[in-house]
């Protein structure tokens, strides 16, 4: 079926386009984008269950851009009457000044860039779905996650001892996305739906705890979560291998990185590292790179809502520019970056459809969609077997980005240890992986021909704008630093 | 929808008992690229979060189901919205607890908070800041908000905050023969400490200068570790997780009330409290997010757990009386001087990437962007590598100063050292 688009945006639809022509009365540009994104969020643990209608991309509200004398300016709010749309855009236009007359107080001078273009387009973007949150039967699938995570519980408990499972949590949300774009030219619509789930086993042993983690993602509805209870068995496996392992001896290594880790360092090293509104400021090493080697031939990297199907495929981004799919590097080579609307006006080339807010209250920044490594033909017996010390590394827990410094950090769940070409059962964790950015890329030796992308987590920008991205890859083989 | 309205709709939905958090926000955002105006931002947004209870047939269990009615809401949809969450809340099962209830006279709220003089302060604080022909600002982005917060319940609590809330996030370049590096800060508070964020920012640059000249990190195995910056909030945020009446709940904390949280402990020990007001936090409020009084709290004294503190759900779960959701949290129990605490060999880290200890199993970990290696004879600023060890093992011999430094809302020991942790250099 397809998601149909919001009635509410439907229905306001004339009052924004009203509103923006008021505006356009002071200001030289003006968009809108108008958001009516609805979703659940359960989770069942067995100390406690809880179920909303948040989750982290449900929002309701209106955001005006609007260009004046080289400065582009903002104003996000909710409350939107379209009966009066000259009062509203008074109320927003006296903010702003208000704002102004602040700055020339204090000496502040912008930084001027030209209006954007605003070519006549229309698209109503419905995308094919299963079933809607809004259409969920939610005691059905309470009684499904309360299962799950009971027999979680059971499992592990069967496994490791009596005692030493402190809970098995599951998570499940879905989110319905509408969003209205509008300019004087374009009216924009789009829906689809897209939802995520994670399994957590909490275990403990002799006064350790670790916790292991699974998740599944995709642009659909909670159909999805079928695939939760093989998400439990992949859990329990790793949490009984966590209460077993031991610390890595801190060194250079050999290494394989599963998918999962793949798009972490995707993400962390040449997503961050090419978003182009760190080129106008002169915060990206990208900038100095581009047409440079920064990896091995066996390297190429996409980037863009088009590459994968799973989160945040969206038609159009948060400033009307379609969505795209971008070869980043290739065979080694760094081709370009990715580039919000403004950043593109200022640096003089085209928009590549990552302009993203985290929700209408929020800046649009440059930000990432799919980033995703390119399959290569190796096999994974063969990359294991190559290898006389290293590890397989899997699972992810957090990274960093370092886009001036091409410095890189990923903390990795857990190690899988090789010795002459097998391994050996014993496992390390947590791993943490450092080095410099194209050093690692350029140890890239081995690539598989498998490939997955996951979309569970939320990207920052610094240590804030939160997003949904998803990132992937196949199997890599590479040298780094573990400690 | 008003608040009023919302408030009859929950009275007439048939929920066994509701709560209702009204937050209004003016905030005015300033975006530089340099010295330049990027972009200005205001934002004029009012959210109204409900949650509706319900009970089971035999009292046993309390169900709950949270959700947000638009102000652009009709009548209809804000009735279909609570009606699918009383529904969903029967599908809950929670061992059964009750809502906060009033707890005396609520204070008068304050007048609403304009963000324009707070951010004047900030715009003049920044520009005020002595840059050079190395060291300069390269971006930096301030976000000030004026924020009424009103939560009201079935039991009859009716408590309004209003509350500045800031932040700045400032970038900072060094540049020295052709290269360039950058530092990055990120500055909480309520309003704005003109002082201390100059103050911040002079020191922020020369980190800057240092990091130009800095040298792989050397391979150090296991060494002492020293912390001087924002990054110790993380270790001390490890005690107070593990003080939270959830993660007791959940089985993740097995600190006993009255026995000492590390054992055999060596070095300091830790003295935790929950403290209502810090001068300028962006956490001062006289009510938690459930309509709690705030007040101050010791959690671990001298070392030794008095009382975890958290939401009212799971407080009751660990029948705590006057419980809340904690804002400010103070660090004491350090003897030394910070002078003291740097002796002999060690590495005093004072930026990375992301440090970051997990409270669940003490796990800490953190890639290395500028640190300084005492080798005993000299002093010499390193960058890149790693730290890791385990919270468990390394508070056992812990050493804190006695002078306190204050990050937003948290007040720590300015000096923190740890011994045998692991450093994983780049040479």
């Amino acid at each position: 079926m397809k998601a149909p688009f919001s009635g509410y945006l439907a229905d306001r639809a004339e009052g924004l386009k009203a509103l923006a022509a008021r505006l356009r009365e002071r200001y030289d540009y003006v968009s809108v984008l108008a958001t009516d994104s609805k979703g659940w969020r359960v989770r069942i643990s067995q100390h406690a269950k809880s179920v909303a209608d948040e989750t982290m991309t449900t929002e309701r509200g209106c955001v005006v851009r609007v260009h004046r004398d080289g400065l582009y300016s903002e104003a996000a709010f909710n409350d939107f009457d379209p009966g009066d749309p000259r009062a509203e855009a008074d109320r927003l236009a006296a903010v702003l000044d208000r704002q102004l007359a602040l700055l020339r107080d204090v000496g502040v001078e912008p930084y001027a860039t030209a209006a954007l273009a605003d070519a006549p387009e229309a698209v109503v973007a419905e995308m094919e779905t299963g079933r809607l949150p809004e259409d969920e039967d939610m005691a059905a699938l309470i009684d499904r996650l309360t299962a799950l995570s009971d027999r979680g519980v059971a499992a592990g408990e069967a496994r490791l001892g009596e005692g030493s499972v402190l809970d098995c949590s599951v998570t499940a949300q879905s989110t319905h996305i509408n969003k209205l774009f509008l300019t004087e030219h374009r009216d924009l619509r789009q829906s689809y739906v897209y939802s995520e789930g994670t399994v957590t086993v909490d275990v403990t042993r002799n006064g350790r705890n670790e916790m292991a983690y699974e998740g599944l993602s995709g642009r659909g509805g909670a159909e999805l979560f079928d695939g939760l209870a093989q998400k439990l068995d992949e859990a329990l496996d790793s949490a009984e291998e966590l209460l077993s392992a031991t610390r890595v001896e801190p060194g250079e290594y050999d290494i394989i990185t599963a998918p999962d880790v793949s798009g972490l360092i995707a993400h962390e090293a040449f997503g961050h590292g090419v978003e182009m509104d760190m080129f106008v400021k002169g915060r990206a090493l990208g900038a100095d790179y581009l047409g440079r080697r920064v990896g091995s031939d066996s390297v190429t990297m996409h980037e863009g809502a088009l590459c994968a199907v799973d989160v945040t495929s969206y038609a159009f981004d948060d400033e009307g520019t379609p969505a795209g799919d971008v070869v980043e590097i290739e065979r080694g080579i760094l081709k370009t970056g990715i580039c919000d609307a403004l950043s593109a006006q200022r640096l003089g080339v085209a928009p590549t459809g990552n302009g993203k807010r985290e929700n209408y209250e929020h800046k649009v920044y440059t930000r990432m969609t799919n980033t995703v490594f390119d399959s290569g033909d190796d096999r994974l017996e063969d990359m294991i077997a190559s290898i006389e010390r290293g590890y397989l590394l899997k699972g992810i827990s957090s990274g960093m980005e370092d886009p001036k410094h091409w410095g890189i950090q990923c903390i990795v769940e857990k190690g899988y240890e090789i010795l002459n070409g097998r391994l050996t059962g014993r496992v390390v964790a947590p791993v943490v992986l450092t080095g410099y950015v194209p050093d690692l890329l350029g140890s890239v030796s081995m690539v598989s021909g498998d490939r997955e992308v996951f979309g569970t987590g939320g990207c920052g920008k610094g240590y804030k704008e939160w997003v949904k991205v998803a990132d992937g890859g196949p199997y890599l083989k590479a040298r780094a630093r573990l400690g | 929808m008003t608040v009023e309205n919302i408030v009859e709709l929950l009275k007439a939905s048939g929920a066994d008992a509701w709560e209702l958090t009204d937050v209004r926000e003016q905030g005015w955002e300033f975006y530089f690229i340099r010295r330049r105006l990027d972009q200005n931002r205001a934002k004029l947004t009012e959210h109204i979060r409900v949650k509706l209870y319900r009970k089971s047939p035999d009292g046993q269990f309390l169900g709950s189901a949270a959700g947000e009615i638009a102000p652009t809401a009709s009548g209809d949809e804000a009735r279909r919205e609570l009606a699918r969450l009383l529904e969903n809340a029967s599908y809950v099962k929670n061992p059964y607890y009750t809502l906060n209830t009033p707890s005396g006279a609520a204070a008068a709220p304050g007048e609403d908070v304009d963000p324009m003089p707070i951010a004047r302060d900030f715009l003049e604080a920044v520009r005020g800041v002595p840059e050079t022909e190395s060291e300069d600002i390269n971006s930096w982005e301030l976000f000030v908000s004026g924020v009424r917060r009103r939560f009201l319940n079935s039991e009859g609590i009716d408590v309004t905050s209003v509350y500045p809330y800031s932040m700045a996030e400032v970038v900072v370049n060094a540049r020295r023969d052709g290269r360039e590096i950058e530092l990055y800060r990120m500055y909480r508070s309520g309003a704005c400490d003109r002082e201390g964020l100059a103050r911040d920012i002079a020191e922020t640059l020369r980190c800057g200068r240092d990091k130009l000249i800095a040298r792989p990190t050397p391979n150090l195995g296991s060494a002492a570790v020293v912390f001087s910056s924002e990054a110790a909030k993380e270790l001390y945020g490890w005690f107070s997780t593990r003080m939270g009446a959830g993660f007791r709940v959940f089985g993740y904390s097995d600190w006993e009330i009255g026995r000492p949280v590390v054992p055999d402990a060596e070095g300091d020990r830790v003295t935790l409290r929950a403290l209502k007001h810090l001068p300028n936090s962006s956490e001062n409020a006289e009510y938690d997010a459930e309509g709690a009084p705030i007040r101050d709290v010791t959690l671990i004294e001298d070392g030794v757990a008095r009382r975890y503190l958290g939401s009212r759900q799971f407080s009751q779960y660990l029948h705590l009386e006057e419980s809340f959701i904690e804002g400010n949290l103070e660090v004491t129990g350090g003897t030394a001087t910070p002078e003291a605490l740097r002796n002999g060999r060690f590495l005093e880290a004072v930026e990375f990437s992301d440090f970051q200890v997990d409270p669940f199993n003490g796990d800490i970990a953190g890639e290395i962007r500028l640190a300084y290696w005492h080798d005993g004879e000299k002093v010499t600023p390193v960058s890149g590598g790693s730290i890791s060890g385990n919270m468990g093992a390394l508070a056992r011999c812990m050493r804190m100063s006695r002078e306190l430094r204050q990050y937003d809302c948290w007040r720590i020991p300015a000096v923190t050292r740890l011994e045998g942790v692991t450093v994983t250099g780049m040479e």
